[in-house]
């Protein structure tokens, strides 16, 4: 068995004696195959009894364990050592708290203020059957209804994706991506009846047109669900269901229509478009010193050569 | 810090989150907390994989709830009440139902219809699933309808102890863990939902690190019986290297069993059934084989190999994915490719709290899941009984304690227990104390497998109770080394080994009285059932110097007669 000596750098921090966060480091024995998760209890157990995480089925499933292993959101039952390794071996493997949620103490981090938004958000489905009814008929569902949120229903809540998104960690109130998600999941069962409160309350500020699409919830979600795709998918919904009275519908409304009208982008009065006049009138300091450092868009866009076949897509797409 | 309700559900896995959402339904007026050691969303009920059983006759038209009855009367040895597993089965369908109406995702047949597949011990194929992450959506479809009725959680709550006056609940004293606060909660109801407690086996366990048994732990002490503790189910097929679950799903989608010869050694052992026979036996059949020299060998030790190979790449991505992930994750290897190192594994703990259809001799505390023992399981539980278990019992815990708590009164809790609890936590940090936690609770592990594991003897089993008799002693001298009070993780750990320890001693003292092979107990020493001496549940009760009292009850007949047990 393959066997070597790793360091780990860990972040601690304990409120009744710590005025900021530290690390210690450990040098332990590990075989190829152990998992993070399984070293924190080595250390715990044998060298540090206070060093304070959270674990539970040790199986991928429950989303207690999540942690940053070298700056990334992991569950730490499920991310071998070996996959850690870098700088020849040589270099220790960080491990850190969740970004973007309050930590408690050392690794633990307070996982309400997700809670909180899935409630404010109504992540749960109202049924279409009145309670009096209930347990006596099944809802006819296809397999391919199913399938549309078969992934999404694979969210633990471990936190990765909150941690890990680029929004969380300018705007605190964002939604998330796990709200996100859990909206797209319930506005896409057949069997619910309240899509329309539920998106309203997603569209309204912080809310789904503040993804930036960076995609950083896909590229570290512990259960690889796509959670993009479910982003895109209630944006579209909210078009559906006309709800386009919001900044970020605006904008992505004056996008789509520059891009049919001209095939390039009116940047000089995007603001207008999207927050109206009064709206605009935050956006000139701003624009004053974009124009001072020769920033400022062109006030006249030219259509561009191809228009006609960008034209022939949205054709074919809006059939 | 004080609380009061009128009803406080402690665990929030699925059998405490239905209570607690049927609670509400039943009675919007009624006030109800649950109070949890993990967040909700963390409890075990997510590792189950399978399935939930239920006559729906979505499959097989012709199931009936007579059928599931007595697939679960026969799979339990004929230890389980027949009056319980007639309630629990007959009220299938409809929790099933229900569930689904609620918004529980399930696979679907082509017709709409919730897909049902076969699963061990059972007639009819009737096991309703999601994938294999059954449990997962069910318990947060739960957690999102508690959330929309405004269920009150306190979460990261430590159960220290039960309160009751003799004969009437008074509520629970618990530990706020980001405090360290100790706080009442006075109730005329206390639903205990804590879940198992066969992680005593530790590393030979597929149960979570805090399936320690604390709810029956807290029941004992307060004088609560205990019923049929030396029922333990070993699972067939857990992860050779870390006892992780494969679920039985895998054998019910056709997955082979085979030893080092690559024959399908079920054959010899139960020829009907195969590898779906119930799971003592099939467990039972792989430790025979290894035994025999016929398993693999490896560095982590023997082991069986569990083959799916032959279902296809789509069938495993589809209906195994999870399976399929911790095969990868944690013995490296992807069953599309090559069989799955498996041997039996510590899973469930069929005894519990002893209850009549989940009511204790306390007025006023109810248990209910795998906490409890209604009988419903016996001596062997049938896969895709326990989800079954959580959700027709927790419905019924919920409704009756609506129904019951305004009728009676609060009576509050005693200062003296309080300050009982906080000396008790005090105790720990005393600097004239040396044992440590790791070493005990590795000893425990250690010998609750050997001495206490599928195949026992009455030298074995004495062996055992020595040795646990002796463990405790030396708890007595536990050292705390973490004396901080936000979030003291070493102290839980400290709390939830005393816990284990006071069941696995009720485990091996009631194993080893019980001189009969049925269900998941087998002794070498008297390799047959008994039914003229051993057809009755055990009793455990905890006397004054903290030594454990046997007794014994009979068992409620009904449909099905005493019968040799065969598949």
């Amino acid at each position: 068995m393959e066997r070597r000596e790793v360091s780990f750098r860990i972040q601690r921090y304990n409120p009744q004696v710590d005025q900021t966060p530290f690390y210690d480091n450990f040098k332990i024995a590990v075989e190829k195959g152990i998992t993070i998760l399984r070293v924190l209890n080595h250390i715990k157990e044998q060298l540090e009894p206070r060093l304070t995480f959270r674990a539970f089925c040790q199986a991928g499933i429950c989303g207690s364990c999540a942690v940053r292993v070298n700056g990334i959101s992991k569950l730490a039952c499920t991310t071998q050592v070996w996959d850690e390794l870098t700088g020849g071996g040589d270099d220790p493997i960080l491990i850190e708290p969740l970004s973007n949620l309050p930590v408690i103490r050392d690794l633990l981090v307070d996982i309400d203020p997700v809670i909180e938004k899935l409630r404010q958000n109504q992540g749960w489905v109202v049924p279409s059957i009145p309670e009096e009814k209930m347990g006596f008929k099944e809802h006819a569902v296809s397999d391919d209804e199913f399938e549309v949120i078969n992934a999404a229903t694979d969210c633990i809540l471990c936190g990765s994706c909150y941690s890990e998104c680029s929004m969380m960690g300018v705007n605190p109130r964002y939604i998330s991506p796990p709200v996100l998600l859990k909206t797209f999941r319930m506005n896409n069962d057949t069997r619910d009846t309240d899509g329309d409160e539920r998106l309203r309350r997603v569209t309204a500020d912080h809310g789904l047109w503040d993804c930036t699409h960076c995609y950083r919830c896909v590229e570290h979600c512990t259960k690889n669900i796509p959670i993009m795709d479910g982003i895109h998918r209630l944006r579209e919904e909210a078009f559906e269901r006309g709800m386009t009275g919001s900044e970020g519908a605006r904008h992505a409304q004056a996008f789509f229509d520059d891009t049919r009208n001209t095939g390039r982008l009116r940047e000089v009065t995007l603001p207008l478009r999207t927050k109206g006049v009064t709206g605009s009138f935050g956006m000139l300091p701003l624009a004053l010193k974009m124009a001072l450092k020769g920033r400022t868009p062109p006030l006249f866009v030219h259509r561009i050569a191809g228009i006609e076949r960008i034209r022939e897509i949205y054709r074919k797409l809006e059939k | 810090m004080e609380h009061t309700f009128d009803i406080v559900i402690v665990g929030a896995g699925g059998g405490g989150l239905f209570a607690a959402l049927e609670a509400i339904r039943t009675d919007p007026k009624v006030s109800v907390a649950v109070v949890s050691k993990v967040y909700p969303t963390r409890s075990h009920t997510s590792a189950a994989q399978g399935g939930v059983n239920a006559a729906l006759g979505n499959k097989d038209r012709d199931d009936t709830v007579e059928l599931h009855v007595f697939d679960t009367v026969k799979g339990s040895d004929y230890l389980a009440d027949q009056d319980a597993v007639a309630y629990l089965c007959s009220q299938a369908p409809q929790v099933v139902r229900e569930l689904e109406n609620l918004g529980a995702p399930f696979s679907r047949f082509p017709d709409g219809s919730i897909a049902q597949r076969p699963f061990g011990g059972t007639v009819k194929d009737r096991c309703c699933y999601c994938a294999d992450k059954t449990g997962h959506t069910i318990l947060h479809t739960l957690f999102e309808q508690c959330l929309r009725r405004g269920v009150k959680f306190f979460n990261e709550y430590f159960l220290l102890s039960l309160e009751h006056d003799g004969g009437e609940c008074q509520g629970i004293i618990a530990m706020n863990m980001r405090t360290g606060a100790i706080e009442t909660f006075s109730a005329q109801i206390v639903i205990l939902a804590t879940g198992g407690h066969a992680k005593m086996y530790w590393n030979r366990s597929s149960n979570a690190a805090g399936n320690t048994g604390d709810g029956q732990a807290a029941a004992l002490r307060a004088g609560i019986s205990l019923k049929d503790m030396e029922f333990i189910q070993f699972h067939p097929t857990g992860l050779r290297k870390s006892g992780l679950l494969v679920t039985e799903g895998a054998r019910g989608e056709g997955g082979y069993l085979l030893n080092r010869h690559g024959e399908r050694f079920m054959a010899r052992y139960a020829p009907q059934k195969m590898e779906l026979g119930p799971r003592d036996v099939v467990a039972r059949s792989m430790e025979t084989e290894i035994i025999k020299g016929n398993g693999f060998d490896s560095d982590a030790g023997s082991y069986i190999e569990l083959d799916l190979r032959h279902l296809g790449a789509e069938a495993i991505k589809k209906k195994l994915p999870q399976i399929r992930e911790l095969s990868m994750h944690f013995e490296g290897i992807d069953p599309i490719e090559e069989p799955i190192p498996v041997r039996p594994t510590a899973h469930y703990s069929m005894g519990g709290i002893d209850t009549t259809m989940a009511k204790t001799a306390v007025r006023g505390i109810y248990a209910i899941g795998e906490c409890a023992c209604v009988s419903v399981h016996g001596a062997n539980r049938l896969g895709g009984n326990s989800l079954l278990d959580i959700l027709v019992f927790g419905k019924r815990a919920g409704q009756e304690a609506a129904c019951e708590a305004p009728q009676r009164k609060a009576l509050g809790i005693t200062p003296a227990a309080v300050r009982r609890a906080a000396d008790e936590i005090r105790s720990y940090a005393s600097h004239e104390r040396y044992e440590r936690y790791g070493i005990i609770r590795e000893e425990l592990g250690r010998t609750m497998g050997d001495n206490v594991g599928i195949y026992r003897t009455g030298e074995r089993l004495r062996q055992g109770v020595d040795a646990i008799r002796q463990l405790r002693r030396r708890f007595r001298h536990i050292r705390l080394y973490d004396t901080g009070t936000v979030y003291n993780t070493n102290l839980i750990q400290i709390l939830e080994l005393k816990n284990m320890l006071d069941l696995a001693l009720c485990v091996a003292v009631t194993a080893l009285e019980r001189q009969e092979s049925r269900g998941s107990h087998y002794r070498e020493d008297f390799p047959l059932r008994d039914d003229a001496i051993w057809h009755k549940h055990s009793l455990c009760t905890m006397g004054e110097d903290g030594d454990i009292q046997l007794g014994n009850r009979a068992i409620t007949m009904g449909m099905y007669p005493l019968e040799a047990r065969s598949y």
